[in-house]
């Protein structure tokens, strides 16, 4: 046995931890800050100015500090949804409608008797019923991809623009989620959730923000990272990814897919109810603010790392709190704060994929 | 590589004035990362010459022939078309320099007629449909290969589709025709028409590179026999300078009379007349014998409509070998899924045993005792990307599970003897199926159908498709110990003389239908054969 095994070293991936596999995504993307940077002295900001504000917005505070790891959190629970799916080969781009019907059955839960129950129910059953409705919106792609086959890129998308005029409706309309109005200048918006019902905060520093989301998403991180790689469900979903046909012969059932699209959606669902409970305590029009879509980004980029996820939401989240601090203090426009974070994705994107063309093209076989 | 390899090529002069080669190698060598397809590989092809490629699979007979085609480029070596230095870059260059091939695969188009087929880059602007069909037909008649121009090519036979390949290349006027493969697909009796076009092609001045792995053939055809073996040239000599059993010896490095009659059928020999005759005790079914598999009148109508099986019914009983033999395409793949539970039948019941498994799902006809072994081991019977391990207890993750988490090591050790017990050679059981070679690869397979317990009922379809014959050996010597263990074997094969080596009787199926029974004896071969190509049918109808 052990002779056996000694051999099997020899098989990993021999360019994993060469110097360049890891200077080569830094160079790249130091390459694209400095042409963002252009770009936005090209707008007339001033460099320095829009340097700092980055700073004071991203990690200039406990505050700011909170702030960016809140807004990790969401993209930390996508990114992880879409690993796992990945994992079975789907592709999960809902991201975005699971947050939206997360945060419309958390928002309703906690307005309409969460908080009639003891404090940790009160908190826990938004989150619970938020994280259910996410299953449940990516099962229904799950369901149509098991039994008809249909692409779960378009049916996650298309049912994510559902999810999101959802929203639309359920804070437009008194009968459901609008608050009452009082005058017509009343926000389309739901009334403000219970206290009891708000996540508690991790800090005792009151003008920290940060709350049990960044536990939650961690554990939840732990949780994936152990499913993916240790449990017999994390083997099947991965045979059933790399070979469905042979997988079924095997004996495994192909409503695994179905499931990991509905654990997928649970995740996103979960983070929604986070987004509100956490921070946003308000449902309103946009509240997830292509959270989702961002999420997706951070489960590609991760390639299918539990740990690849967390430090890319983490990235997400600073680059996020930074982007809007940028926008307000040292007024660059929005479009450039995105572009270069377009810039940076595809420059961690492009250098990865240009070093596995490397690695493809060196080790090829017949 | 032993140190006395044979090197029967000369270095081939390449100042000769009027020399009859056309194509001469010099040393090209090729490597695809650390595996070397090609080491030093030199020979000429001549004017007029049908030249057979001889070598077991993975002996580097395809790569050779892409190398000519240009869809490889060499690391080394020269090769000269007529003298000139011929260096393609793609296969689109080949073919401007006059050099066709027919790949193992068709490479035509299915919705399209086949005189759409021949005109696709071949023409431009205005298309030219009747003088192009004119020159078809001028080819069909020179080189007898009848196809009509008119028909949609998914209407053709595997045959007619073969032809119209050929008649593709040839309405280039090549000076060098490469065929890889050809005969694979084929039925004995087309395998004769198509030997023959390749002789009237060689007679008009081309030459002929003919890729086959069946000494048959070459000894109908060949000028010039040259033996491949693990990427090297092992022998090269004029057809009538040689005989069989150097070629055998070159190809496998085994005395022709150490085979027996199913190696040797799997080499493309006849070793009947040999001093090994096998005598084998063929099994009698006893009368009353508990059934292993009863399928019973089973249709299978895919979604687009098409049937694929019409009523079949087939019984087997325990501890027989039945051969299922056919011409690829006429639904042994769907018989063979049907079986494994990856489609359901549009009528009819399928037993295992006493045991009803209609419409199952895999997990319950494997339960019921039925192993799969499926002819495309890649697409079905194992995941390259996964390691042997977890590819031989996937179905049974649950045996070394505890709390959901699969501890690697019971599995790795479990796995471990499984592999030393079937002779599966890899690195370890960890490493990736894909590091496996294809005779391992299918030991594994073997190994993990073979370990249901109890084994009531084997599918064995094209078990030893792409072996070399030590795994050939291998995987004979496993089918035969299921069927002395008492489980009833299905064998599907393309290939007649396999089934008539091993098998105790052979059904043949013929679109869709089975068609007759014949006892697996050398004497019934030309009647089987004629079965295969729908012959009786005809006659009957």
């Amino acid at each position: 046995m052990p002779s056996a095994l000694a051999n099997v070293g020899r098989l990993r991936r021999p360019l994993a931890l060469r110097p360049w596999t890891v200077l080569l995504p830094v160079i790249v993307t130091c390459a694209a800050l400095a042409v963002g940077l252009g770009l936005i002295a090209a707008t007339g900001a001033s460099i320095p100015r829009t340097v700092s504000a980055f700073w004071i917005g991203a990690f200039g505070s406990s505050y700011a500090i909170g702030a960016s790891l809140n807004r990790a959190v969401p993209f930390a629970l996508v990114g992880l949804g879409f690993i796992l799916a990945a994992k079975a080969n789907l592709t999960n781009v809902g991201g975005e409608g699971q947050i939206a019907v997360g945060g419309i059955l958390a928002t309703a839960t906690a307005l309409h008797g969460a908080d009639d129950l003891p404090r940790g129910l009160a908190v826990a059953a938004p989150l619970l019923a938020g994280t259910l409705a996410g299953a449940l919106w990516g099962g229904i792609a799950g369901l149509l991809k098991v039994r008809r086959g249909t692409n779960e890129v378009i049916s996650t998308l298309l049912l994510s623009f559902i999810a999101v005029n959802l929203v639309y409706w359920s804070v437009g309309s008194v009968n459901l989620l609008r608050k009452p109005q009082t005058s017509a200048s009343t926000q389309p918006e739901s009334l403000e959730i219970p206290d009891l019902t708000k996540l508690p905060m991790l800090s005792s520093d009151p003008s920290s923000q940060l709350h049990i989301g960044l536990v939650i998403a961690a554990i939840a991180a732990i949780v994936v990272a152990v499913v993916l790689t240790k449990s017999a469900f994390g083997v099947r979903l991965r045979a059933i990814g790399l070979n469905p046909l042979a997988a079924r012969r095997a004996g495994v059932s192909q409503n695994l897919q179905l499931l990991a699209l509905a654990l997928a959606g649970g995740l996103g669902g979960m983070a929604g109810a986070i987004m509100i409970q956490g921070d946003q305590y308000v449902l309103k029009i946009g509240f997830s603010s292509n959270y989702g879509f961002d999420g997706v980004v951070v489960g590609l980029l991760a390639r299918g790392s539990a740990v690849g996820v967390i430090a890319g939401a983490l990235f997400f989240g600073f680059l996020r709190s930074g982007g809007m601090s940028m926008e307000m203090m040292a007024r660059v426009p929005s479009a450039v704060v995105w572009i270069c974070q377009g810039l940076i994705v595809i420059a961690i994107a492009g250098s990865s994929a240009w070093l596995d063309m490397r690695r493809i093209s060196a080790g090829r076989r017949p | 590589m032993s140190a006395s390899v044979v090197r029967a090529t000369s270095e081939p002069n390449f100042d000769q004035e009027g020399s009859r080669a056309i194509l001469t190698l010099s040393g090209v060598t090729k490597h695809f990362g650390p595996v070397a397809a090609l080491t030093d590989v030199s020979l000429t092809i001549e004017r007029g010459e049908v030249h057979c490629l001889l070598g077991e699979n993975g002996a580097g007979k395809s790569t050779l022939c892409n190398v000519i085609f240009g869809v490889h480029q060499p690391q080394a070596g020269a090769m000269r078309l007529n003298g000139e230095p011929f260096r393609p870059a793609d296969p689109a260059e080949s073919l401007a320099c006059g050099v066709a091939m027919v790949h193992q695969h068709f490479s035509v188009i299915g919705t399209m007629t086949v005189v759409e087929n021949l005109m696709l880059g071949q023409v431009h602007g205005r298309l030219p449909r009747r003088a192009f069909a004119g020159r078809i037909a001028a080819i069909s008649r020179a080189y007898d290969l009848a196809v009509d121009p008119d028909r949609r090519v998914d209407d053709l036979s595997v045959g007619e589709r073969q032809r119209v390949e050929i008649v593709k290349c040839l309405i280039r006027d090549p000076v060098l025709l490469v065929l890889d493969e050809p005969t694979a697909v084929l039925p004995p009796t087309e395998i004769e028409a198509l030997l023959a076009v390749c002789r009237k092609v060689a007679a008009s001045g081309c030459g002929v590179v003919l890729v086959t792995h069946k000494l048959a053939e070459i000894a109908k055809i060949a000028d010039r026999v040259t033996v491949l073996r693990q990427g090297r040239v092992v022998d090269s000599a004029p057809m009538a300078a040689a005989d069989m059993g150097r070629f055998v010896h070159a190809m496998v490095q085994r005395d022709i009379s150490s085979l027996g009659q199913g190696l040797a059928a799997s080499v493309g020999v006849d070793n009947r007349a040999g001093a090994s005759v096998e005598t084998r005790p063929r099994l009698r079914p006893c009368p009353g014998g508990k059934d292993a598999l009863l399928v019973d009148a089973v249709s299978f109508v895919d979604p687009q409509g098409v049937q694929h099986l019409d009523a079949i019914t087939i019984e087997i009983r325990r501890g027989e070998i039945v051969g299922l033999a056919g011409v690829e395409g006429n639904g042994q793949s769907e018989l063979g899924a049907v079986l494994a539970g990856l489609e359901t039948p549009s009528a009819g019941r399928v037993f295992i045993g006493d045991r009803e498994v209609t419409g199952a799902k895999p997990k319950v006809i494997t339960a019921a005792g039925a192993g799969v072994v499926p002819e495309d081991r890649h697409a079905s019977g194992c995941i390259l990307e996964m390691s042997v391990a977890e590819n031989l207890f996937l179905g049974d993750l649950r045996r070394f599970s505890r709390a959901g988490l699969v501890r690697r090591g019971p599995m790795a050790a479990a796995a471990a003897d499984l592999m030393r017990h079937h002779d599966v050679r890899a690195a370890g059981p960890l490493a990736p199926m894909s590091s496996l070679s294809g005779g391992n690869q299918q030991k594994a397979v073997l190994a993990r159908e073979l370990s249901i317990d109890p084994l009531v009922f084997l599918l064995a379809a094209q078990p030893t498709r792409g072996l070399d014959i030590g795994a050939v050996e291998a995987v004979y010597a496993r089918i035969l110990s299921a069927r002395a263990a008492g489980a009833g074997v299905l064998l599907i094969s393309s290939e007649l003389d396999e089934l008539i080596a091993v098998a105790d009787r052979i059904l043949v199926i013929f679109r869709g239908r089975i068609i007759g029974e014949q006892p697996a004896h050398p004497s019934a071969r030309e009647t089987i054969g004629r079965l295969m190509a729908g012959e009786a049918l005809k006659e009957s109808a």
